[in-house]
């Protein structure tokens, strides 16, 4: 019999260890797997949404990566985070459905939140500054959605992992098992790209 | 450098956008739910052998992603089978196959010999006389009141029934 979860309680601040709730969601413990779902799901969406431009997409992905990782509990060894493991197959899933799709790629993007016309990095960019005057901040989601998918996936991903998730270089190497410098170099090939594409959006220095 | 790394940075601001993308109100509070529901719901739990082996997805997956794939798989289908119909149409073809088949089952022969004798016209060789029953062994009464040659009256008389 597994053991209960070890939830978080609201009057304990203490939360509740990583690797005692990888440890009884290992023996099938199905409530110390929610609050590790509950503990990464967005950021997991979230690298999976800005990967894909869709919603509809991200939430399937999400759910699998979620499903795969505990089905995979068993071969977990513990010699990376959990975290890490997770976003691994997270990432392993993406980049396979995104081959797979090819071609056929469509956007579904959410809305921004209401912070985003508060924010001064953005107000400036579409501000009187800015080539593109009349661009409002949907259109430049949208563009910037665009611009993002002509990358191809190994750059895309450091740049949603740096730029958008602010993830570490180590980090990024770790999950995309590959050294630092390749991160390094694919982030600024990356950032090229994008800023050609982007050039009408981007406010003169 | 620099002017890069300024690009760069308003290049950063412009990606900090998509921080502010997020999903419908809601979404997260129902999203473990339906993690756990499916797993509750035995996905998890498929075994490898019951679920569709690796290598036949891929197989479907590859059909799915190239198009060009499965065209060129129709055609040597098609291809295939186009061959099969001629090859069973050759006339030399069939003599091959009797030939084969007389050699795996020697009984044929008194099939042909007991069939020509019932019928006038020429009998098929090969494999469609190798596929009669052993039953057409029997002498079987014609149709439209044509005799039997082989047929003889039977008059059949029981003791006390004079």
């Amino acid at each position: 019999m597994a053991e209960p979860a070890a939830r978080q309680d609201p009057e304990s601040p203490a939360p509740v260890d990583e690797e005692a709730l990888v440890r009884q969601a290992r023996r099938g413990d199905l409530e110390a797997y929610d609050e590790l779902v509950r503990r990464y799901q967005e950021r997991i969406y979230a690298t999976i949404y800005h990967m894909t431009s869709n919603h509809e997409d991200a939430n399937d992905l999400a759910q699998e990566s979620f499903i795969k990782a505990f089905q995979a509990l068993k071969t977990f060894k513990g010699g990376s985070s959990f975290y890490t493991w997770l976003y691994r197959i997270a990432v392993n899933k993406t980049i396979n459905f995104l081959k797979q799709r090819k071609n056929r790629s469509h956007m579904s993007l959410n809305d921004l939140d209401f912070n985003a016309e508060h924010d001064p990095d953005l107000v400036a960019l579409i501000s009187d500054k800015t080539p593109r005057r009349e661009a409002g901040l949907a259109e430049l989601q949208e563009k910037l959605n665009g611009a993002m998918l002509k990358l191809s996936e190994p750059h895309r991903l450091v740049v949603v992992l740096h730029d958008v998730q602010g993830l570490s270089h180590d980090e990024i190497a770790k999950i995309m098992d590959c050294n630092i410098g390749t991160v390094r170099s694919r982030l600024f090939y990356a950032r090229q790209q994008l800023q050609g594409y982007l050039s009408d959006y981007l406010r003169p220095t | 450098m620099n002017e890069s790394e300024n690009n760069f940075e308003s290049l950063r601001r412009l990606l900090a956008l998509k921080r502010h993308e997020i999903p419908p109100p809601g979404y997260f509070n129902n999203f473990p739910r339906q993690v756990m529901a499916r797993l509750r719901a035995g996905e998890a739990d498929v075994p490898q052998a019951i679920a569709a082996p690796s290598w036949l997805l891929k197989f479907f997956q590859a059909f799915e992603a190239k198009p060009a794939y499965v065209s060129s798989f129709a055609c040597s289908l098609c291809l295939l089978l186009l061959f099969g119909i001629v090859y069973a149409e050759r006339p030399d073809a069939t003599e091959k196959s009797s030939i084969f088949s007389a050699l795996a089952a020697p009984t044929v022969s008194l099939v042909d010999a007991k069939s020509a004798v019932y019928s006038s016209s020429p009998q098929p060789t090969g494999l469609m006389v190798n596929t009669n029953p052993v039953l057409s062994l029997e002498p079987v009464a014609m149709l439209f009141g044509q005799q039997n040659p082989l047929a003889q009256p039977v008059s059949l008389s029981l003791p006390g029934n004079n």
